[in-house]
């Protein structure tokens, strides 16, 4: 009885993969683009969920992380001979470190106070980075410039599926998840059952900090030009925080869902008008409606039972079984 | 793990009805592409976020262009005409929706060329995706200098760099005015095109022998009152200014109510925009200012007819005084128009034809359009950018921009000092 | 010497300014336990109402502004129950729900005024533009006199309000504990509703002076928005004496920092600022936060 869903999803998570592999080949390239922001934007909330979602600490500063990682790369890649795939390991390997010591200072606050020492910290991050020498200030910088879609779309897809992989058997299949979740719900009865609390929080913060720094340096060679107010700007945390929530936190396909469904949607809704004012009229109107009338995100929508109904679902089969 | 799989399903779904979606536009814009009797033109501007004024500024200029050829039947290309249709992408005043909006314009839509962005960021975002597909672009307002220096082949701009004339108000001031400064303090607000004008201005002043008080890069969105009253103390000749409208602004109205008047203001880019000159009303006159082109030179020009006619236009139009950016994009589709011209290529373009329009526009030699004559530079610094025109300064009159430099075409002389704001 | 007082009384007088933000801001915090995120578009419609009253009407925005704030309180008391519909949803988040949909409502209505109104830089002409006034070489831009001035007022009144009338100490009592309040008698729906409207009052009006001294475009408010967090942040959350405090400080800092230090550290050292506090001194400069 589990072998038959199981098979069904199995296949279902292969003809997945392999569409989503096929993609360069079936669409054109405007889309195939398209999807590498997808893709981006996947990695950068599933990173933010890690933090927001399974630890219950809002962070108003992942942006911080993301422009760090493509500040990173792009000096280590215009001062030394050093490829792109190793650049953005090294990015990653900064933010998971400079992740930790803003970590370790910061959870002496928490709830809102947390929440907006994060925001000040990232502030602080972009005005150091618009006043340094070496980072071109409000000039940005400019990377060695490589087009080539099908590259940067499996490099994002790539990401992003890894840090997805990562969030499932981390958070959602560990004895570490479990911790994690413990501290969640009640921090002071986490303590009491022998949980560093302390070290599980700043472990998770950092890891969530570790993604996006790598996602920064992959996006600073697609785009090519980085400047303080393009990969430091608040708009980048706060879309993090956005699409989860309209995905459903905490969970793991919940990000996924949002962020794909409003970075589409952004890009639909400017092929359509040219003019995207109106987007930010239906953005702000969709926030305030899920939040309003389905706080657990879109993830939370009956789908389920419509597929049921219509006979899609595997649920369906199971008691059919057992009649026969 | 049941769970689980039911939620990959709705994923998996939502994929699917993405897939479905991408196919249906994807389909459609491959059956327009193949023949038609077109130019197709894609226009990526800033529609939306903090650049969203120029950007329209742009729009204006650019979608003129077009409405005015149109009318008097489109580009003539031997015997027959050819309607232009424009296509518009906003990038968002963002580098990443700007690449994607390139993308889209060359892959999907697949326009001959394209009218470039209004802020150098974006540019910088949009030029490496025209260089891999070969499609030439000509923005008519980027002024950065910096995007000159990265030598993109498909890329042109029609203004000059900011720092080919950001000098210009300073040698006015410098050598035709009865006592040339001795001293000033400058401000430069820290975005790329507002920092080189600063720049600009601090290396013409050490050029000619005017002393610097002052110096500071300024974050958007500062409260200018104390700067003011800094500055204020060291009493400077002149304040200079390189910002946007809205900073020019408030500095003016910080400035009358701290009661600081230098001898001049000078300010650039913004006070030849109509919002500028009516927000202040009075206090906006004597501000003086860099610019390639005022509302009343008067070229010949072969869409318009000339300025004047295309002022006139433009006022009918869009209700207000075009600025130096409108017009610049205004000419810009001529440019275009005379290298097919020399090309005697029909729409749509292939690869080889758009080859051929960049050498064509590296040769075009326009000697005049309502802008001014245009060449592009084919070497050095400014590489791609339209470099012969004249930088003149000018300075408000009763609302209007005069032109007081250089002497030879200047239609009033300067005045400096100017007098106080409170006795006008 | 005289550039110190005069950087002193700059600072002074655009603290004034952001004293009329952070009082609403913290009642509203200490209320109704929301932190705003649209706080800094209620000063951007503030200054566009006071736009389209001159603009239209053709009077001094700055004469008329109990029209404006009696407009914006009204709107507010109406709006209300929606967004405490918001607060009540039972989630394990909610207080950051509740932000996520005023961060929702902030982007709705800069795209709303970005489409109705578009993208062009305005200016509010009063009877106090351009005005200023000498004191021993030091010069008081009228127009921030007068904001200061109000702030001054409006808090005295407040604290007054507060503590002498029946509605303020409902209003106390509800920010000191929900509960127990509610067990006293004190309709919880209603002084909540009033909170906001005073909030949105206050806040419309410190709009009409920042668009007046300023300028007024659809995308003005982020700013304010950042400055209320920092005010009620730095101040200790839901402190109203705190909040006060931090409004005068970050005009201080703000306007020492452009004179002595450089232009360019202004933001740099506001969040340094601000982020030491947190870590620091967590209740707030003066220790009186929740």
């Amino acid at each position: 009885m589990f072998s038959r869903y199981g098979t069904l999803k199995n296949a279902m998570c292969g003809l997945g993969l392999v569409a989503l592999l096929l993609l360069p080949f079936i669409i054109p390239t405007f889309w195939l683009r398209i999807f590498t922001g997808v893709s981006l934007w996947v990695g950068l909330a599933l990173s933010w969920n890690m933090i927001g979602g399974y630890m219950g600490y809002i962070s108003f500063g992942h942006g911080a992380f993301f422009g760090v990682g493509a500040y990173a790369t792009a000096l280590v890649m215009a001062h030394t001979p050093i490829p792109f795939g190793i650049a953005i390991l090294i990015s990653g390997t900064l933010t998971y470190l400079f992740a930790r010591m803003v970590g370790y200072l910061t959870f002496r606050l928490n709830g809102t106070y947390f929440a907006i020492g994060t925001w000040a910290f990232a502030e602080m991050m972009r005005q150091v980075v618009l006043l340094l020498p070496f980072t071109g200030g409000s000039y940005g910088m400019r990377l060695p410039p490589v087009v080539n879609e099908g590259f940067f779309y499996y490099v994002m897809l790539a990401l992003a599926v890894a840090v997805l992989i990562f969030s499932y058997f981390i958070f959602e299949k560990s004895s570490f998840g479990l911790k994690v979740k413990s501290v969640r719900e009640e921090e002071t009865a986490a303590q009491t059952l022998g949980i560093d609390v302390e070290k599980v929080k700043n472990q998770v913060f950092a890891l969530s900090g570790l993604f996006p720094g790598v996602i920064g340096g992959a996006y600073a060679y697609w785009i090519t030009y980085i400047h303080p107010d393009s990969v430091l700007g608040p708009l980048i945390a706060d879309q993090m925080v956005v699409m989860v929530l309209l995905g459903g936190i905490g969970t793991v396909f919940g990000p996924v869902i949002g962020a794909s469904l409003m970075y589409i949607g952004n890009r639909i809704i400017w092929v359509t008008w040219g003019d995207s004012s109106s987007y930010l009229v239906i953005l702000g109107l969709a926030i305030c409606f899920i939040i309003r009338f389905l706080p657990e995100g879109l993830i939370k929508l009956p789908i389920r039972e419509s597929l049921r109904r219509i006979g899609v679902g595997a649920r369906q089969a199971i008691p059919n079984e057992e009649v026969r | 793990m049941k769970n689980i799989g039911s939620k990959f399903l709705a994923l998996l779904i939502s994929i699917v009805i993405a897939a479905i979606l991408v196919a249906g536009c994807g389909g459609s814009t491959k059956s327009t592409a193949e023949k038609r009797d077109y130019f197709k033109v894609g226009v990526i501007t800033s529609l939306s976020g903090a650049e969203a004024y120029g950007g329209n500024v742009t729009r204006r200029g650019y979608e003129l262009w077009a409405e005015t050829v149109n009318k008097k039947g489109g580009i003539k290309l031997g015997e027959k005409s050819y309607q232009v249709k424009l296509i518009f992408a906003d990038d968002q005043s963002d580098p990443n929706a700007g690449a994607d909006a390139a993308q889209r314009m060359i892959t999907s839509e697949k326009v001959d060329f394209i009218l470039g962005p209004y802020t150098s960021g974006v540019t910088m975002a949009v030029a490496p995706i025209l260089e891999k597909y070969k499609v030439p672009m000509i923005t008519g307002s980027a002024e950065s200098p910096l995007i000159w220096k990265q030598k993109f082949k498909y890329t042109f701009g029609t203004i000059p760099a900011v720092d080919l004339t950001g000098s210009q108000p300073l040698a006015t001031l410098a050598k035709e005015v009865g006592s040339k400064p001795a001293s000033i303090a400058i401000l430069g607000v820290n975005d790329p095109f507002s920092k080189a004008t600063a720049e600009a201005f601090k290396a013409a002043a050490e050029k000619e022998g005017i002393k610097v008080l002052k110096y500071d890069i300024v974050p958007a969105g500062t409260d200018f009152n104390p700067l003011i009253s800094a500055i204020k103390g060291l009493n400077p000749d002149v304040l200079a200014v390189g910002g946007h409208e809205k900073e020019h602004m408030e500095i003016i109205k910080a400035s009358k109510s701290l009661g600081f008047m230098p001898k001049v203001f000078l300010m650039h880019y913004g006070i030849t925009t109509p919002d500028f000159i009516k927000n202040l009303g009075k206090n906006s006159d004597y501000v003086m200012g860099a610019t390639t082109w005022t509302p009343d030179l008067n070229y010949k020009d072969a869409v318009f007819g000339s300025t004047k006619k295309y002022v006139e236009a433009a006022k009918i139009r869009y209700g207000s005084m075009p600025d130096y950016t409108e017009a610049a994009c205004a000419a810009t589709g001529q440019i275009f128009t005379a290298a097919l011209a020399k090309i005697k290529a029909i729409p749509p373009l292939n690869e080889e034809q758009r080859e051929k329009l960049v050498k064509a526009l590296e040769e075009v030699k326009i000697d005049s359009t309502l802008y001014g004559p245009i060449k592009f530079a084919t070497d050095g610094a400014w590489y791609h950018n339209n470099t012969g025109l004249k930088a003149l300064t000018i300075q408000i009159m009763q609302g209007n921009q005069i032109i007081v430099g250089p002497k030879q075409v200047k239609l009033k002389d300067p005045v400096y000092p100017v007098p106080p704001m409170s006795s006008r | 010497m005289e550039l110190i007082i005069q950087t002193l009384v700059n600072g002074l007088l655009i603290g004034g300014i952001f004293i009329m933000i952070a009082v609403g801001f913290t009642l509203a915090f200490g209320v109704m336990d929301i932190i705003d995120f649209a706080v800094g578009e209620w000063v951007m419609l503030g200054a566009f109402a006071a736009y389209w009253l001159q603009t239209l009407v053709h009077v001094d925005p700055l004469l008329f502004f109990p029209v404006i704030m009696l407009t914006f309180g009204a709107a507010a008391y109406v709006f209300q129950p929606v967004l405490q519909s918001v607060i009540n949803i039972k989630h394990r988040s909610a207080a950051l729900m509740a932000l996520a949909f005023t961060f929702g409502l902030s982007t709705f209505f800069r795209g709303a005024a970005l489409t109705l109104w578009g993208f062009n830089n305005r200016n509010i002409v009063t009877f106090l533009s351009d005005q200023s006034i000498n004191i021993l070489g030091i010069t008081l831009p009228a127009l921030r006199v007068a904001a200061t001035v109000f702030a001054v007022i409006i808090t005295i009144g407040f604290m007054v309000f507060l503590n002498k009338t029946k509605t303020g100490v409902a209003i106390r009592a509800a920010a000191e504990n929900k509960t127990i309040a509610g067990l006293m008698g004190i309709d919880g729906q209603k002084v909540a509703r009033t909170v906001y409207a005073i909030y949105a009052a206050l806040t419309s009006l410190a709009g009409v002076f920042i668009g007046s001294i300023f300028s007024v475009n659809p995308d003005m408010g982020l700013r304010y928005t950042a400055f209320a967090f920092f005010v009620v942040v730095a101040g200790g959350m839901g402190s109203f004496a705190g909040a006060i405090a931090a409004a005068i400080l970050l005009g201080l800092i703000a306007s020492f920092v452009s004179v002595y230090v450089g232009g360019a550290y202004i933001f740099l050292i506001l969040f340094l600022f601000l982020y030491f506090v947190l870590l620091f001194f967590s209740k707030g400069i003066l220790g009186k936060g929740l």
